[in-house]
Protein backbone atom coordinates (compact mmCIF):
# COMPACT_ATOMS: atom_id res chain seq x y z
CA UNK A 1 0.00 0.00 0.00
CA UNK A 2 1.27 3.68 -1.21
CA UNK A 3 -0.53 5.91 0.83
CA UNK A 4 -2.42 4.91 4.10
CA UNK A 5 -4.06 7.46 6.73
CA UNK A 6 -5.04 6.58 10.01
CA UNK A 7 -7.71 9.02 11.86
CA UNK A 8 -6.16 12.15 10.63
CA UNK A 9 -8.01 15.28 12.57
CA UNK A 10 -6.87 18.82 12.09
CA UNK A 11 -8.90 22.33 13.64
CA UNK A 12 -8.41 25.57 13.03
CA UNK A 13 -9.72 27.43 15.53
CA UNK A 14 -13.32 25.95 16.15
CA UNK A 15 -13.69 24.44 12.62
CA UNK A 16 -12.79 20.93 12.10
CA UNK A 17 -11.48 20.89 8.55
CA UNK A 18 -10.43 16.93 9.04
CA UNK A 19 -12.38 14.39 11.01
CA UNK A 20 -10.63 11.59 11.92
CA UNK A 21 -9.97 10.66 7.89
CA UNK A 22 -8.89 7.05 7.20
CA UNK A 23 -8.20 6.74 3.86
CA UNK A 24 -6.30 3.68 1.88
CA UNK A 25 -5.04 4.43 -1.86
CA UNK A 26 -5.14 1.99 -4.68
CA UNK A 27 -1.65 1.37 -5.03
CA UNK A 28 -0.52 2.44 -9.41
CA UNK A 29 -3.74 4.05 -9.70
CA UNK A 30 -5.39 7.32 -10.45
CA UNK A 31 -7.26 7.63 -7.36
CA UNK A 32 -9.89 10.76 -7.52
CA UNK A 33 -10.67 12.84 -3.98
CA UNK A 34 -13.65 14.62 -4.32
CA UNK A 35 -16.15 16.62 -2.25
CA UNK A 36 -17.94 19.65 -1.32
CA UNK A 37 -16.41 22.84 -1.15
CA UNK A 38 -14.69 23.46 2.35
CA UNK A 39 -15.13 19.25 2.62
CA UNK A 40 -11.34 19.01 4.03
CA UNK A 41 -9.65 17.88 0.38
CA UNK A 42 -6.92 20.45 0.61
CA UNK A 43 -6.46 20.40 4.30
CA UNK A 44 -6.12 15.98 3.53
CA UNK A 45 -3.63 17.18 0.97
CA UNK A 46 -1.35 19.80 3.06
CA UNK A 47 -1.49 16.83 6.18
CA UNK A 48 -0.20 14.04 3.58
CA UNK A 49 2.75 16.42 2.03
CA UNK A 50 3.64 18.06 5.52
CA UNK A 51 2.48 21.88 5.22
CA UNK A 52 0.49 21.14 7.74
CA UNK A 53 0.76 19.50 11.04
CA UNK A 54 -2.43 17.23 12.05
CA UNK A 55 -3.99 17.33 15.53
CA UNK A 56 -3.93 13.50 15.84
CA UNK A 57 -3.78 10.56 13.57
CA UNK A 58 -1.03 9.29 11.26
CA UNK A 59 0.06 9.22 7.61
CA UNK A 60 1.80 5.98 6.47
CA UNK A 61 3.56 5.87 2.78
CA UNK A 62 4.90 2.51 2.20
CA UNK A 63 4.45 1.71 5.46
CA UNK A 64 6.47 4.26 6.95
CA UNK A 65 5.24 6.66 9.34
CA UNK A 66 5.74 9.71 7.73
CA UNK A 67 3.69 12.25 10.14
CA UNK A 68 5.70 14.54 10.78
CA UNK A 69 8.19 14.56 8.51
CA UNK A 70 9.26 18.43 7.36
CA UNK A 71 7.92 18.61 3.26
CA UNK A 72 11.42 18.39 1.93
CA UNK A 73 11.49 15.04 3.37
CA UNK A 74 8.10 13.57 2.32
CA UNK A 75 9.19 14.92 -1.24
CA UNK A 76 12.39 12.84 -0.52
CA UNK A 77 10.07 9.87 -0.08
CA UNK A 78 8.56 9.81 -3.13
CA UNK A 79 5.73 11.97 -3.31
CA UNK A 80 4.96 15.07 -5.46
CA UNK A 81 2.17 17.83 -5.47
CA UNK A 82 0.80 19.88 -7.09
CA UNK A 83 -1.13 23.50 -5.43
CA UNK A 84 -5.13 24.09 -5.96
CA UNK A 85 -3.73 28.24 -7.40
CA UNK A 86 -1.24 27.14 -9.65
CA UNK A 87 2.46 27.94 -8.11
CA UNK A 88 5.68 28.19 -10.01
CA UNK A 89 8.53 30.46 -9.38
CA UNK A 90 7.56 33.72 -11.26
CA UNK A 91 10.99 35.16 -11.92
CA UNK A 92 12.93 31.76 -12.64
CA UNK A 93 13.27 30.45 -16.12
CA UNK A 94 11.47 27.14 -17.01
CA UNK A 95 14.37 25.73 -17.14
CA UNK A 96 15.34 26.56 -13.58
CA UNK A 97 12.06 26.14 -12.22
CA UNK A 98 12.64 22.05 -13.69
CA UNK A 99 16.34 22.03 -11.87
CA UNK A 100 14.92 23.60 -8.16
CA UNK A 101 13.48 20.22 -7.49
CA UNK A 102 15.89 18.17 -5.24
CA UNK A 103 15.72 14.24 -5.05
CA UNK A 104 18.08 13.67 -2.13
CA UNK A 105 20.63 16.39 -0.12
CA UNK A 106 24.12 15.67 -1.56
CA UNK A 107 26.50 18.12 -1.42
CA UNK A 108 28.08 17.39 -4.88
CA UNK A 109 24.80 17.94 -6.40
CA UNK A 110 23.83 21.21 -4.75
CA UNK A 111 26.95 22.78 -5.91
CA UNK A 112 26.74 20.98 -9.56
CA UNK A 113 26.46 24.69 -12.08
CA UNK A 114 22.75 24.51 -13.29
CA UNK A 115 24.21 23.37 -16.52
CA UNK A 116 25.01 19.97 -15.26
CA UNK A 117 24.24 18.13 -18.64
CA UNK A 118 22.17 14.97 -17.06
CA UNK A 119 20.00 17.24 -15.29
CA UNK A 120 19.25 19.65 -17.84
CA UNK A 121 18.37 17.07 -19.89
CA UNK A 122 16.05 15.51 -17.77
CA UNK A 123 14.47 18.93 -17.35
CA UNK A 124 14.25 19.48 -20.88
CA UNK A 125 12.83 15.21 -21.86
CA UNK A 126 9.50 16.37 -19.14
CA UNK A 127 9.30 19.89 -20.85
CA UNK A 128 9.36 17.98 -23.95
CA UNK A 129 6.42 16.13 -22.46
CA UNK A 130 4.28 19.07 -21.69
CA UNK A 131 4.98 20.58 -25.26
CA UNK A 132 6.67 23.66 -23.22
CA UNK A 133 10.08 22.94 -24.55
CA UNK A 134 10.45 25.97 -26.41
CA UNK A 135 9.91 27.71 -23.33
CA UNK A 136 13.03 27.16 -21.65
CA UNK A 137 14.82 30.40 -21.35
CA UNK A 138 11.62 32.53 -20.36
CA UNK A 139 10.83 33.54 -17.22
CA UNK A 140 7.89 31.66 -15.74
CA UNK A 141 5.72 34.66 -15.17
CA UNK A 142 5.68 35.08 -18.53
CA UNK A 143 3.64 31.87 -19.61
CA UNK A 144 0.39 31.88 -20.14
CA UNK A 145 -1.88 30.24 -17.01
CA UNK A 146 -2.25 26.76 -18.95
CA UNK A 147 1.40 26.69 -19.40
CA UNK A 148 2.23 27.39 -16.06
CA UNK A 149 -0.10 24.86 -15.43
CA UNK A 150 1.68 22.30 -17.32
CA UNK A 151 5.35 23.70 -15.59
CA UNK A 152 4.12 22.98 -12.31
CA UNK A 153 3.21 19.53 -12.99
CA UNK A 154 6.60 19.05 -15.40
CA UNK A 155 9.11 20.43 -12.00
CA UNK A 156 6.84 18.31 -9.64
CA UNK A 157 7.76 15.14 -12.28
CA UNK A 158 11.44 16.57 -11.96
CA UNK A 159 11.63 15.04 -8.30
CA UNK A 160 10.75 11.50 -9.79
CA UNK A 161 7.41 11.03 -7.32
CA UNK A 162 6.06 7.44 -7.22
CA UNK A 163 3.16 9.24 -5.73
CA UNK A 164 2.01 12.20 -7.38
CA UNK A 165 -0.94 14.27 -5.56
CA UNK A 166 -2.85 16.77 -7.82
CA UNK A 167 -5.02 19.91 -6.48
CA UNK A 168 -7.58 20.93 -9.03
CA UNK A 169 -5.20 20.51 -12.42
CA UNK A 170 -8.37 21.56 -14.17
CA UNK A 171 -9.10 24.61 -11.89
CA UNK A 172 -9.22 27.78 -14.26
CA UNK A 173 -7.73 26.53 -17.41
CA UNK A 174 -9.79 25.71 -21.09
CA UNK A 175 -11.53 22.58 -22.23
CA UNK A 176 -8.63 21.36 -24.27
CA UNK A 177 -5.84 22.06 -21.81
CA UNK A 178 -8.50 19.89 -19.17
CA UNK A 179 -7.88 16.77 -22.10
CA UNK A 180 -4.51 17.35 -22.30
CA UNK A 181 -3.60 17.18 -18.29
CA UNK A 182 -6.31 14.44 -17.81
CA UNK A 183 -4.59 12.07 -21.06
CA UNK A 184 -0.94 12.82 -19.00
CA UNK A 185 -1.92 11.81 -15.98
CA UNK A 186 -3.04 8.41 -17.87
CA UNK A 187 0.15 8.41 -19.35
CA UNK A 188 2.14 9.18 -16.45
CA UNK A 189 0.00 6.50 -14.63
CA UNK A 190 1.00 3.66 -17.37
CA UNK A 191 4.29 4.57 -16.35
CA UNK A 192 3.68 3.46 -13.02
CA UNK A 193 3.09 6.48 -10.79
CA UNK A 194 0.41 6.70 -8.64
CA UNK A 195 -1.61 9.30 -8.71
CA UNK A 196 -4.30 11.09 -5.91
CA UNK A 197 -6.39 13.97 -7.95
CA UNK A 198 -8.60 16.35 -6.09
CA UNK A 199 -10.95 17.60 -8.78
CA UNK A 200 -14.28 19.64 -9.05
CA UNK A 201 -14.61 18.78 -12.55
CA UNK A 202 -16.92 15.62 -12.37
CA UNK A 203 -16.49 14.86 -16.17
CA UNK A 204 -12.60 14.67 -15.54
CA UNK A 205 -12.85 12.53 -12.40
CA UNK A 206 -15.13 9.82 -13.97
CA UNK A 207 -13.22 9.72 -16.66
CA UNK A 208 -9.65 9.68 -15.65
CA UNK A 209 -10.04 8.17 -11.98
CA UNK A 210 -10.39 4.14 -11.75
CA UNK A 211 -10.89 4.79 -7.81
CA UNK A 212 -12.22 7.52 -6.25
CA UNK A 213 -13.28 8.57 -2.35
CA UNK A 214 -15.41 11.07 -1.45
CA UNK A 215 -15.06 13.66 1.61
CA UNK A 216 -17.64 15.34 3.79
CA UNK A 217 -17.21 17.15 6.40
CA UNK A 218 -13.36 16.24 6.67
CA UNK A 219 -13.67 12.33 6.41
CA UNK A 220 -14.53 9.57 3.54
CA UNK A 221 -18.12 9.03 3.20
CA UNK A 222 -17.43 6.93 0.27
CA UNK A 223 -15.07 5.03 -2.03
CA UNK A 224 -15.13 2.90 -4.59
CA UNK A 225 -15.41 2.81 -8.77
CA UNK A 226 -16.62 6.02 -10.51
CA UNK A 227 -19.54 4.19 -11.84
CA UNK A 228 -20.27 3.13 -8.19
CA UNK A 229 -20.01 6.58 -6.54
CA UNK A 230 -21.87 8.37 -9.37
CA UNK A 231 -25.12 6.49 -8.13
CA UNK A 232 -24.15 6.49 -4.28
CA UNK A 233 -26.73 8.15 -1.99
CA UNK A 234 -24.62 9.11 0.70
CA UNK A 235 -22.36 11.16 -2.31
CA UNK A 236 -25.35 12.49 -3.97
CA UNK A 237 -26.98 13.75 -0.07
CA UNK A 238 -23.74 15.34 0.22
CA UNK A 239 -23.33 17.29 -3.25
CA UNK A 240 -27.00 17.58 -4.06
CA UNK A 241 -28.82 17.74 -0.60
CA UNK A 242 -30.54 14.53 -1.99
CA UNK B 1 25.88 40.71 -24.53
CA UNK B 2 28.22 37.88 -23.33
CA UNK B 3 31.23 40.18 -24.85
CA UNK B 4 30.17 43.09 -22.48
CA UNK B 5 29.40 40.85 -19.31
CA UNK B 6 32.61 39.39 -20.04
CA UNK B 7 35.01 42.64 -20.60
CA UNK B 8 32.73 44.20 -18.16
CA UNK B 9 34.47 42.64 -14.49
CA UNK B 10 37.43 43.04 -16.36
CA UNK B 11 37.66 46.74 -17.04
CA UNK B 12 35.85 47.26 -13.51
CA UNK B 13 39.12 45.42 -12.04
CA UNK B 14 42.00 47.41 -13.52
CA UNK B 15 39.97 50.30 -12.90
CA UNK B 16 39.63 49.57 -9.06
CA UNK B 17 43.16 48.85 -9.13
CA UNK B 18 44.65 51.59 -10.61
CA UNK B 19 42.39 53.91 -8.77
CA UNK B 20 44.65 54.29 -5.24
CA UNK B 21 47.32 55.81 -7.86
CA UNK B 22 45.08 57.96 -10.09
CA UNK B 23 43.79 59.75 -7.23
CA UNK B 24 45.26 63.10 -6.37
CA UNK B 25 44.99 62.65 -2.41
CA UNK B 26 45.29 60.27 0.47
CA UNK B 27 41.82 61.22 1.73
CA UNK B 28 40.49 59.77 -1.67
CA UNK B 29 41.79 56.63 -1.29
CA UNK B 30 40.48 56.10 2.15
CA UNK B 31 36.71 57.15 0.83
CA UNK B 32 37.92 54.64 -2.28
CA UNK B 33 38.73 51.92 0.68
CA UNK B 34 35.50 52.74 2.43
CA UNK B 35 33.46 52.34 -0.56
CA UNK B 36 35.11 49.36 -1.65
CA UNK B 37 34.95 47.84 2.20
CA UNK B 38 30.82 48.61 1.73
CA UNK B 39 30.57 47.14 -1.65
CA UNK B 40 32.11 44.13 -0.20
CA UNK B 41 29.78 43.89 2.66
CA UNK B 42 26.79 44.59 0.72
CA UNK B 43 27.71 41.55 -1.73
CA UNK B 44 28.03 39.71 1.29
CA UNK B 45 25.09 40.63 2.43
CA UNK B 46 23.12 39.68 -0.95
CA UNK B 47 24.23 36.55 -0.53
CA UNK B 48 21.26 36.15 1.88
CA UNK B 49 19.44 38.97 1.11
CA UNK B 50 19.04 38.55 -2.57
CA UNK B 51 18.66 35.04 -3.23
CA UNK B 52 16.27 34.27 -0.31
CA UNK B 53 14.50 37.96 0.08
CA UNK B 54 15.45 37.41 3.98
CA UNK B 55 16.20 41.15 4.93
CA UNK B 56 18.76 40.67 8.03
CA UNK B 57 19.71 43.86 10.02
CA UNK B 58 21.34 41.53 11.95
CA UNK B 59 24.61 41.83 9.57
CA UNK B 60 25.89 44.59 12.17
CA UNK B 61 26.51 42.11 14.72
CA UNK B 62 28.98 39.83 12.39
CA UNK B 63 30.57 43.19 11.16
CA UNK B 64 30.91 44.17 15.15
CA UNK B 65 31.48 40.64 15.95
CA UNK B 66 34.46 40.45 13.22
CA UNK B 67 35.62 43.37 14.51
CA UNK B 68 35.95 42.63 18.01
CA UNK B 69 36.93 39.08 17.35
CA UNK B 70 40.03 40.21 15.60
CA UNK B 71 41.12 42.64 17.85
CA UNK B 72 40.94 40.83 20.97
CA UNK B 73 42.67 38.05 19.34
CA UNK B 74 45.45 40.54 18.09
CA UNK B 75 45.16 42.28 21.63
CA UNK B 76 44.45 39.83 24.53
CA UNK B 77 46.27 36.59 22.54
CA UNK B 78 49.22 38.39 20.89
CA UNK B 79 47.42 36.35 17.47
CA UNK B 80 49.10 37.44 14.09
CA UNK B 81 46.66 39.77 12.61
CA UNK B 82 46.04 37.23 9.49
CA UNK B 83 45.69 34.53 11.69
CA UNK B 84 43.52 36.12 13.84
CA UNK B 85 41.19 37.62 11.16
CA UNK B 86 40.67 34.24 9.67
CA UNK B 87 39.74 32.86 13.49
CA UNK B 88 37.87 35.44 14.08
CA UNK B 89 35.78 35.35 10.73
CA UNK B 90 35.12 31.15 11.25
CA UNK B 91 34.12 31.47 15.18
CA UNK B 92 31.24 34.20 13.31
CA UNK B 93 30.59 32.14 11.16
CA UNK B 94 29.99 28.60 13.53
CA UNK B 95 27.67 31.62 15.51
CA UNK B 96 25.85 33.16 12.78
CA UNK B 97 25.15 29.21 11.61
CA UNK B 98 24.01 28.53 15.95
CA UNK B 99 21.80 32.11 15.18
CA UNK B 100 20.50 31.44 11.86
CA UNK B 101 19.00 27.83 13.33
CA UNK B 102 17.11 29.55 15.29
CA UNK B 103 16.67 32.71 13.54
CA UNK B 104 15.24 31.54 9.86
CA UNK B 105 12.24 29.63 11.20
CA UNK B 106 10.59 33.02 11.00
CA UNK B 107 9.71 35.33 8.10
CA UNK B 108 9.12 38.52 6.60
CA UNK B 109 8.44 41.41 8.96
CA UNK B 110 9.50 38.84 12.12
CA UNK B 111 13.03 37.99 10.82
CA UNK B 112 13.82 41.39 10.94
CA UNK B 113 12.70 42.04 13.96
CA UNK B 114 14.71 39.00 15.49
CA UNK B 115 17.95 40.32 13.30
CA UNK B 116 17.54 43.59 15.16
CA UNK B 117 17.32 42.31 18.27
CA UNK B 118 20.85 40.13 17.66
CA UNK B 119 22.75 43.65 17.23
CA UNK B 120 20.93 44.91 20.35
CA UNK B 121 21.73 42.26 22.14
CA UNK B 122 25.69 41.76 20.54
CA UNK B 123 26.24 45.76 21.51
CA UNK B 124 24.91 45.31 25.22
CA UNK B 125 27.02 41.68 25.49
CA UNK B 126 30.12 43.70 24.00
CA UNK B 127 29.75 47.11 26.23
CA UNK B 128 28.87 45.21 28.96
CA UNK B 129 31.70 42.91 29.49
CA UNK B 130 34.02 45.58 30.08
CA UNK B 131 37.13 43.69 31.42
CA UNK B 132 37.52 41.77 28.20
CA UNK B 133 35.89 44.53 25.72
CA UNK B 134 36.92 47.69 27.18
CA UNK B 135 33.52 48.50 27.71
CA UNK B 136 31.93 51.51 26.35
CA UNK B 137 35.30 52.89 26.03
CA UNK B 138 36.28 50.91 23.19
CA UNK B 139 39.33 48.67 22.07
CA UNK B 140 42.65 49.91 20.71
CA UNK B 141 44.08 47.82 17.98
CA UNK B 142 47.50 48.04 17.21
CA UNK B 143 47.92 49.06 13.35
CA UNK B 144 49.35 45.20 11.33
CA UNK B 145 51.82 48.00 9.09
CA UNK B 146 53.65 50.12 11.82
CA UNK B 147 56.32 50.76 9.44
CA UNK B 148 53.77 52.69 6.93
CA UNK B 149 52.25 56.09 7.56
CA UNK B 150 48.34 56.54 7.52
CA UNK B 151 48.22 57.06 3.61
CA UNK B 152 50.04 54.09 3.06
CA UNK B 153 47.83 52.24 5.18
CA UNK B 154 44.68 53.05 3.19
CA UNK B 155 46.47 51.83 0.07
CA UNK B 156 46.82 48.61 1.54
CA UNK B 157 43.44 48.42 3.10
CA UNK B 158 42.08 49.46 -0.29
CA UNK B 159 43.33 46.31 -1.77
CA UNK B 160 42.64 44.01 1.02
CA UNK B 161 39.01 45.54 0.61
CA UNK B 162 39.33 44.32 -2.99
CA UNK B 163 40.30 41.50 -2.20
CA UNK B 164 37.40 40.61 0.03
CA UNK B 165 34.98 42.12 -2.57
CA UNK B 166 36.57 39.85 -5.74
CA UNK B 167 36.09 36.95 -3.28
CA UNK B 168 32.54 38.16 -2.83
CA UNK B 169 31.84 38.90 -6.29
CA UNK B 170 32.90 35.42 -7.01
CA UNK B 171 31.24 33.37 -4.23
CA UNK B 172 27.57 35.10 -5.03
CA UNK B 173 28.58 34.65 -8.86
CA UNK B 174 29.35 30.96 -8.28
CA UNK B 175 26.07 30.72 -5.91
CA UNK B 176 23.54 32.04 -8.72
CA UNK B 177 25.08 29.35 -11.09
CA UNK B 178 24.53 26.32 -9.28
CA UNK B 179 21.15 24.15 -7.80
CA UNK B 180 22.07 25.64 -4.74
CA UNK B 181 21.23 29.01 -5.92
CA UNK B 182 18.33 28.27 -7.77
CA UNK B 183 16.99 26.47 -4.35
CA UNK B 184 17.72 29.71 -2.79
CA UNK B 185 16.31 31.72 -5.34
CA UNK B 186 13.03 29.68 -5.05
CA UNK B 187 13.03 30.04 -1.49
CA UNK B 188 12.64 34.12 -1.89
CA UNK B 189 9.72 33.13 -4.70
CA UNK B 190 7.37 30.54 -2.92
CA UNK B 191 9.16 28.79 0.36
CA UNK B 192 6.87 26.38 0.75
CA UNK B 193 6.44 25.68 -2.97
CA UNK B 194 10.41 25.08 -3.11
CA UNK B 195 9.83 22.96 -0.47
CA UNK B 196 7.02 20.80 -1.22
CA UNK B 197 10.07 20.42 -4.57
CA UNK B 198 12.13 18.73 -2.02
CA UNK B 199 14.09 21.60 -1.18
CA UNK B 200 15.50 21.42 2.45
CA UNK B 201 14.72 25.65 3.10
CA UNK B 202 15.79 25.89 6.44
CA UNK B 203 19.44 24.04 5.73
CA UNK B 204 19.74 26.20 2.37
CA UNK B 205 18.93 29.99 4.25
CA UNK B 206 20.98 28.48 7.68
CA UNK B 207 23.79 27.94 4.76
CA UNK B 208 23.30 31.06 3.23
CA UNK B 209 23.14 33.18 6.40
CA UNK B 210 26.34 31.90 7.35
CA UNK B 211 28.01 32.16 4.17
CA UNK B 212 26.97 35.94 4.23
CA UNK B 213 28.18 36.25 7.81
CA UNK B 214 31.38 34.69 6.82
CA UNK B 215 32.55 37.81 4.54
CA UNK B 216 30.97 40.44 6.65
CA UNK B 217 32.90 39.14 9.69
CA UNK B 218 36.46 39.56 7.72
CA UNK B 219 35.12 42.97 6.59
CA UNK B 220 34.18 43.74 10.71
CA UNK B 221 37.88 42.45 10.88
CA UNK B 222 39.79 44.26 7.78
CA UNK B 223 38.24 47.04 9.32
CA UNK B 224 39.26 46.89 13.00
CA UNK B 225 42.51 46.57 11.73
CA UNK B 226 42.64 49.39 9.32
CA UNK B 227 40.81 51.99 12.08
CA UNK B 228 42.95 50.69 15.34
CA UNK B 229 39.88 51.72 17.10
CA UNK B 230 36.82 50.14 18.10
CA UNK B 231 33.65 52.02 19.34
CA UNK B 232 30.61 49.25 20.12
CA UNK B 233 28.06 52.23 19.40
CA UNK B 234 29.41 52.70 15.66
CA UNK B 235 30.44 48.79 14.96
CA UNK B 236 27.11 47.43 16.16
CA UNK B 237 25.44 50.08 14.96
CA UNK B 238 22.12 49.22 12.71
CA UNK B 239 23.17 51.93 10.71
CA UNK B 240 25.91 49.44 8.87
CA UNK B 241 23.08 46.95 8.26
CA UNK B 242 21.15 49.37 6.94
CA UNK B 243 23.66 50.64 4.25
CA UNK B 244 24.09 46.95 3.26
CA UNK B 245 20.37 46.87 2.69
CA UNK B 246 20.13 50.35 0.91
CA UNK B 247 22.93 49.70 -1.81
CA UNK B 248 21.61 46.04 -2.30
CA UNK B 249 18.16 47.37 -3.04
CA UNK B 250 19.69 50.24 -5.20
CA UNK B 251 21.61 48.38 -7.13
CA UNK B 252 19.32 45.40 -7.75
CA UNK B 253 19.78 42.04 -5.31
CA UNK B 254 19.16 40.36 -7.91
CA UNK B 255 22.08 40.69 -9.92
CA UNK B 256 25.66 40.34 -9.24
CA UNK B 257 27.26 43.93 -10.02
CA UNK B 258 23.74 45.14 -7.88
CA UNK B 259 25.49 45.84 -4.45
CA UNK B 260 28.87 47.15 -5.73
CA UNK B 261 26.91 49.36 -7.95
CA UNK B 262 24.91 50.48 -4.72
CA UNK B 263 27.60 51.29 -3.01
CA UNK B 264 29.45 53.12 -5.43
CA UNK B 265 26.40 55.45 -5.62
CA UNK B 266 25.73 55.86 -1.57
CA UNK B 267 29.17 55.55 0.20
CA UNK B 268 30.51 58.25 -1.64
CA UNK B 269 27.43 60.39 -1.42
CA UNK B 270 27.51 59.75 2.04
CA UNK B 271 31.17 61.19 2.48
CA UNK B 272 30.25 64.14 0.82
CA UNK B 273 27.36 65.42 3.09
CA UNK B 274 29.51 64.28 5.60
CA UNK B 275 32.00 66.95 4.05
CA UNK B 276 29.32 69.28 2.71
CA UNK B 277 27.25 69.23 6.04
CA UNK B 278 29.62 68.74 8.88
CA UNK B 279 28.74 65.88 11.33
CA UNK B 280 25.00 66.59 11.66
CA UNK B 281 22.60 63.84 11.35
CA UNK B 282 21.75 65.36 8.04
CA UNK B 283 22.99 62.85 6.00
CA UNK B 284 21.20 60.03 7.58
CA UNK B 285 18.19 61.85 7.06
CA UNK B 286 19.39 61.79 3.00
CA UNK B 287 20.07 58.21 3.15
CA UNK B 288 16.56 57.52 5.22
CA UNK B 289 15.20 59.36 2.27
CA UNK B 290 16.77 57.38 -0.55
CA UNK B 291 15.88 54.02 0.86
CA UNK B 292 12.28 55.08 1.30
CA UNK B 293 12.30 56.49 -2.15
CA UNK B 294 14.22 53.18 -3.51
CA UNK B 295 11.45 50.95 -1.93
CA UNK B 296 8.78 52.70 -3.10
CA UNK B 297 9.57 53.64 -6.64
CA UNK B 298 12.20 51.15 -7.54
CA UNK B 299 11.89 48.07 -5.35
CA UNK B 300 13.87 45.74 -7.92
CA UNK B 301 16.91 48.41 -8.35
CA UNK B 302 18.90 50.51 -10.89
CA UNK B 303 20.13 47.48 -12.62
CA UNK B 304 17.16 45.56 -12.98
CA UNK B 305 15.19 48.79 -14.80
CA UNK B 306 17.64 48.40 -17.36
CA UNK B 307 18.04 44.70 -17.73
CA UNK B 308 14.23 44.26 -17.60
CA UNK B 309 13.62 47.39 -20.02
CA UNK B 310 15.99 46.14 -22.33
CA UNK B 311 15.37 42.43 -22.80
CA UNK B 312 11.67 42.98 -22.67
CA UNK B 313 8.95 40.28 -21.80
CA UNK B 314 11.16 36.62 -22.27
CA UNK B 315 9.44 35.06 -25.06
CA UNK B 316 9.54 38.07 -27.43
CA UNK B 317 9.24 36.35 -30.35
CA UNK B 318 6.54 33.00 -29.79
CA UNK B 319 4.08 32.73 -31.94
CA UNK B 320 0.57 32.32 -31.21
CA UNK B 321 0.62 28.81 -32.31
CA UNK B 322 3.71 28.30 -29.94
CA UNK B 323 2.05 30.13 -27.19
CA UNK B 324 -0.93 27.42 -27.36
CA UNK B 325 1.57 24.54 -27.69
CA UNK B 326 1.48 21.84 -24.83
CA UNK B 327 -2.34 23.36 -23.96
CA UNK B 328 -4.08 22.72 -27.07
CA UNK B 329 -2.78 19.58 -28.91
Amino acid sequence: MSLRTEGLTKAFGGVLAVNGATVELRDGAVNGLIGPNGSGKTTFFNIVTGLVRPDSGRVLYRDRDITRHAPHRIAHAGIGRTFQLCRIFPRLTVLENMLVAVRRTRLRELLAGLRDKGEVERARHWLRRMGIEHLEDAEARDLSYGQQKLLELAAVLMAEPDLVLLDEPAGGVNPALIDRIAALVRELNAEGRTFLVVEHNMDMVMGMCDHVIVFDRGAPIAAGPPALIRQDPRVLEAYLGV
Amino acid sequence: MHTVSRVLPLLLAALAIAYPWAVPNYYLVYAGALTVMYAAMSTSWNLLGGFTGYVSLGHSAFFGLGAYGTGLLVVRLGVPWAVALLVSALLVTVFAVGVGIAAVRVRGASFVIVSLALVSMMNLVVQGWRSLTGGSTGLQVPSPFPGLHRGQTHIVFFYLFLALLALALLSWWYVSRSRFGAGLRAIREDEDKAESLGVPTAAYKVAAFALSALFVALAGGLYALWFGSLDPIFVFSILIASFMVLMSLLGGVRHLYGPLLGALIVAPAGEYFLIALGETQIHLTATGLVLVLVVLFMPDGILARFTRRRAGPSIPDESAGQRLQGVTR
